[in-house]
C-alpha cells in the first residue's frame, strides 16, 4: 500500500535522508521507524505524507504520491505531527467537527455526530470532550490530536511519537487501539516510535534509520539486533529471544559517552 | 476504519455540547439585543431634546417628529451611530480574523501597521493639501487614508506571498510598518504648520462626527461582501486555534489562508479607519470579549467579535456624546480609556487560554 524509492530529502546542503527505499507494506501492517534524535524518522514520515519535498518516488497504493491531489491526500493519508494541539480554549468537540468541516468531507451531522462520539469513546476522551483543550494534561492532548487523525478513516496513517506524551496505560491502550484498526480495516500505519519494546510488540515491520539511511529493516528479530542498536544508538544491550517475534532488550548501557 | 453498529451511549457528547452551544448562540443573540439598544440610546445623545421614545414612536409611525427633528434624526444622528456600529463591525471582525491566523491574541488590524499608514496618509493629505483628479478635498483625505492603508495592506500581502505565509514574518512586518507609518508621520508634523499638527492629532484621535450617509453606504458594503466571505471559513479558523501544526497536518495551505485574510482585513480595516480616524482598541477587546463570550467556534466567534466590536464603539460613541452637555469628546479617547483597563483585566484573568 505504501513504498518509497530512493528517497532524498535535503535541507539546503544537508542531506536529511539518503536514498531511503521501503518495500511496499501490506493492508495491516504496522512499520515502527526506529532510529535516535536527528536520525530522520519525523523527515521520512512528513515525506511519505507530502508534507516535505523529496526526491525519488513514494507510491501509496497504485499511485504516485505526486500525482495525488491534496483533496485525495487529506482523505487518503492521516499525518499526526509530533506537537500536540495547542492549549486554547478549544473544545475537543469543536475541534474534530471542525476538522472534517473544514476538509469538505459530505458527512450528514448525525453521522459525523456519531463518528466523533465513536473515536472519542475508544480513546477514553468521553469526559474530555467538552473540556477546554487549555484543561487538559498533555497526554490528553496527544489523544486528542490522534482522534484528529482517526476520525477522518485514512487508508494510511502517519504517527510521528504518537504516543510521547502519554502515560505506560494510554501508549498500550493507542497501540492497541492502532493495531485492532489496522486489523479489522486493513490499513497501513508508519509510526515513528522511540520506545523499543512497545514498538517490538505492536510492529510487525521495523525500519531502523542511521544518519538519513536505512540501517536495518523487517522483522523485529532481523532489525533489533546487537549490533545494530549499538550503530543506532551507541548502547551495550543483550538481545533475549524469547520465540514468536517476541524479544527481551537487556540494557547493559552506552558503549560511547557521545550520541551516534 | 469505523464499525457500522450505531453505540448506544446514555451521554452523548453531542448532546453535552448542543447545550453549550445553544448556551452561547443565546448569548450571541443578546448581543444582539443589546446592540439594538445601544443604537437607539446613542440616537437620543446630544444637544437636541430627542428623546428615545420620540425615536421609538417615529420609527414604528406611531408618532411623526418635526421637520428639524427629523433632519437632526436622519442627517445628524443615525449616520453617525450607523457609522460607529459599522466601523466597530469591521475592527472587531479584523480583529477576529486577524487573531486567528496569526495565532497571536496580541495580533490585530493596528498591529499590522495599516490604521498608523492610514493616519500617515491622512497626515499627507491634510499637510500638502493635495487634491487628485480634481476631487474635492473633503475627500482627499479619506482617499488618502484609504490608499496609504491599503498601500500597507498590500505589503504585508506581498511579505506574506515571499516568506510562505510565516506568521512570526507578517507580525514583525506588521509591527515594523506601524514604527515605519509612526515616524513619517511624526516626520511630517515636524515640518507641518501648528494648525496642520492640530488637524492630524484630531484625526488620529479618532472621530466618529464627520460621517455621512456616502460613508456609511460604503463601509455596510464593504462589510457586506466581506462578512458572507468570512463566514465561509469558519470551519478552517475553528480549526486554526488547535495550532499550526495540526493544520498543517491535514494538508491545508496555510500560506494561501494568511493571504485570503490579511487582504480582508486590509480591506475592511482601511475603509473603516479612512473616515473616522485611527479608533484603537476595539479591534483588540472585541474578539478577546467574544471569545470569552461565545468560546472558539467560529460560527459564533466571528458574528459575535464583528457585534463585540460594533457595541463598544456604540457604547463609546454614546458616551462620547453624553458625558460632558454640549461637548462630543473624540470618541477615540474612549476607546482607549475604556479599553486598556478592560484589556488588562482580559489578559490577567484568560492567561491560560491565550
Amino acid at each position: 500500500m505504501i513504498c518509497t524509492e530512493q528517497l532524498r530529502v535535503k535541507f539546503g546542503s544537508k542531506t536529511v535522508l539518503d536514498g531511503i527505499t521501503l518495500p511496499p507494506l501490506q493492508p495491516g501492517d504496522c512499520l515502527g521507524l526506529l532510529g535516535c534524535n536527528g536520525a530522520g524518522k519525523s523527515t521520512l514520515i512528513q515525506a511519505m505524507g507530502g508534507f516535505q519535498t523529496y526526491q525519488g518516488k513514494v507510491s501509496v497504493g497504485s499511485d504516485d504520491l505526486k500525482s495525488l491531489s491534496t483533496r485525495d491526500k487529506q482523505r487518503r493519508i492521516g499525518y499526526m505531527p509530533q506537537q500536540i494541539p495547542q492549549a486554547s480554549s478549544l473544545l475537543p468537540h469543536e475541534l474534530l467537527w471542525s476538522s472534517v468541516r473544514a476538509l469538505g468531507f459530505n458527512w450528514t451531522n448525525s453521522e459525523l455526530s456519531y463518528r466523533i462520539q465513536h473515536i472519542i469513546e475508544a480513546l477514553g476522551l468521553t469526559e474530555e470532550a467538552v473540556t477546554p483543550m487549555h484543561a487538559l494534561s498533555g497526554g490528553k492532548r496527544q489523544l486528542v490530536g490522534l482522534a484528529l487523525v482517526m476520525i477522518r478513516e485514512p487508508e494510511l496513517l502517519l504517527l510521528d511519537e504518537p504516543t510521547a506524551a502519554l502515560d505506560l496505560h494510554w501508549r498500550i491502550v493507542v497501540l492497541e487501539l492502532i493495531s485492532k484498526l489496522l486489523v479489522q480495516h486493513q490499513g497501513v500505519a508508519v509510526a515513528a516510535i522511540h520506545d523499543l519494546d512497545l514498538a517490538a510488540r505492536y510492529c510487525n515491520k521495523l525500519a531502523l534509520l542511521h544518519q538519513g539511511k536505512l540501517l536495518a529493516y523487517g522483522t523485529v528479530q532481523e532489525v533489533l539486533t546487537e549490533s545494530n542498536l549499538a550503530t543506532a544508538f551507541a548502547v551495550e544491550v543483550e538481545i533475549i529471544n524469547r520465540g514468536e517475534d517476541q524479544i527481551k532488550i537487556d540494557i547493559r548501557g552506552v558503549t560511547s559517552p557521545s550520541h551516534p | 476504519m469505523m464499525p457500522t453498529a450505531r453505540v448506544s451511549a446514555s451521554v452523548y457528547t453531542d448532546t453535552r455540547y448542543q447545550k453549550i452551544w445553544w448556551h452561547r448562540f443565546r448569548l450571541l443573540t443578546l448581543l444582539g439585543l443589546a446592540l439594538v439598544c445601544s443604537l437607539l440610546l446613542d440616537l437620543t445623545a446630544g444637544p437636541a431634546d430627542l428623546s428615545l421614545g420620540q425615536i421609538v414612536k417615529h420609527l414604528l409611525g406611531i408618532e411623526q417628529l418635526s421637520p428639524r427633528l427629523q433632519l437632526i434624526l436622519f442627517d445628524v444622528r443615525l449616520p453617525d451611530a450607523l457609522m460607529a456600529l459599522l466601523v466597530g463591525a469591521a475592527l472587531g471582525l479584523s480583529g477576529i480574523e486577524t487573531q486567528t491566523v496569526l495565532n497571536n491574541p496580541m495580533a490585530s488590524p493596528f498591529t499590522l501597521g495599516i490604521s498608523s499608514f492610514a493616519a500617515l496618509g491622512a497626515s499627507i493629505a491634510i499637510v500638502f493639501e493635495v487634491s487628485l483628479f480634481g476631487i474635492p478635498a473633503q475627500y482627499s483625505l479619506p482617499l488618502f487614508a484609504l490608499c496609504s492603508a491599503l498601500f500597507c495592506g498590500g505589503l504585508i500581502m506581498l511579505f506574506s506571498h515571499v516568506t510562505s505565509g510565516s506568521r512570526e514574518s507578517i507580525i514583525l512586518l506588521g509591527m515594523a510598518l506601524f514604527f515605519l507609518g509612526n515616524s513619517l508621520m511624526a516626520g511630517i508634523q515636524f515640518v507641518a504648520s501648528a494648525e496642520a499638527v492640530q488637524q492630524i492629532v484630531f484625526w488620529t484621535i479618532g472621530n466618529l462626527t464627520k460621517a455621512g450617509w456616502p460613508e456609511v453606504s460604503l463601509l455596510a458594503l464593504c462589510l457586506l461582501i466581506i462578512f458572507p466571505i468570512s463566514l465561509r471559513h469558519v470551519w478552517v479558523m475553528t480549526l486554526l486555534r488547535s495550532g499550526e501544526a495540526q493544520a498543517k497536518s491535514l494538508g491545508l495551505d496555510l500560506a494561501k489562508i494568511r493571504l485570503a485574510v490579511v487582504a480582508r482585513v486590509a480591506l475592511l480595516t482601511a475603509f473603516a479607519v479612512c473616515f473616522v480616524g485611527a479608533i484603537g482598541f476595539v479591534g483588540l477587546i472585541g474578539p478577546h470579549l467574544a471569545r470569552l463570550l461565545l468560546g472558539e467556534d467560529h460560527r459564533l466567534l466571528v458574528p459575535g467579535a464583528a457585534l463585540c466590536g460594533a457595541l463598544l464603539l456604540s457604547l463609546a460613541s454614546w458616551l462620547s456624546k453624553s458625558m460632558i452637555d454640549g461637548v462630543v469628546i473624540p470618541v477615540g479617547i474612549l476607546t482607549a480609556v475604556i479599553g486598556v483597563p478592560v484589556f488588562i483585566v482580559l489578559v490577567l484573568s484568560q492567561q491560560r487560554r491565550f
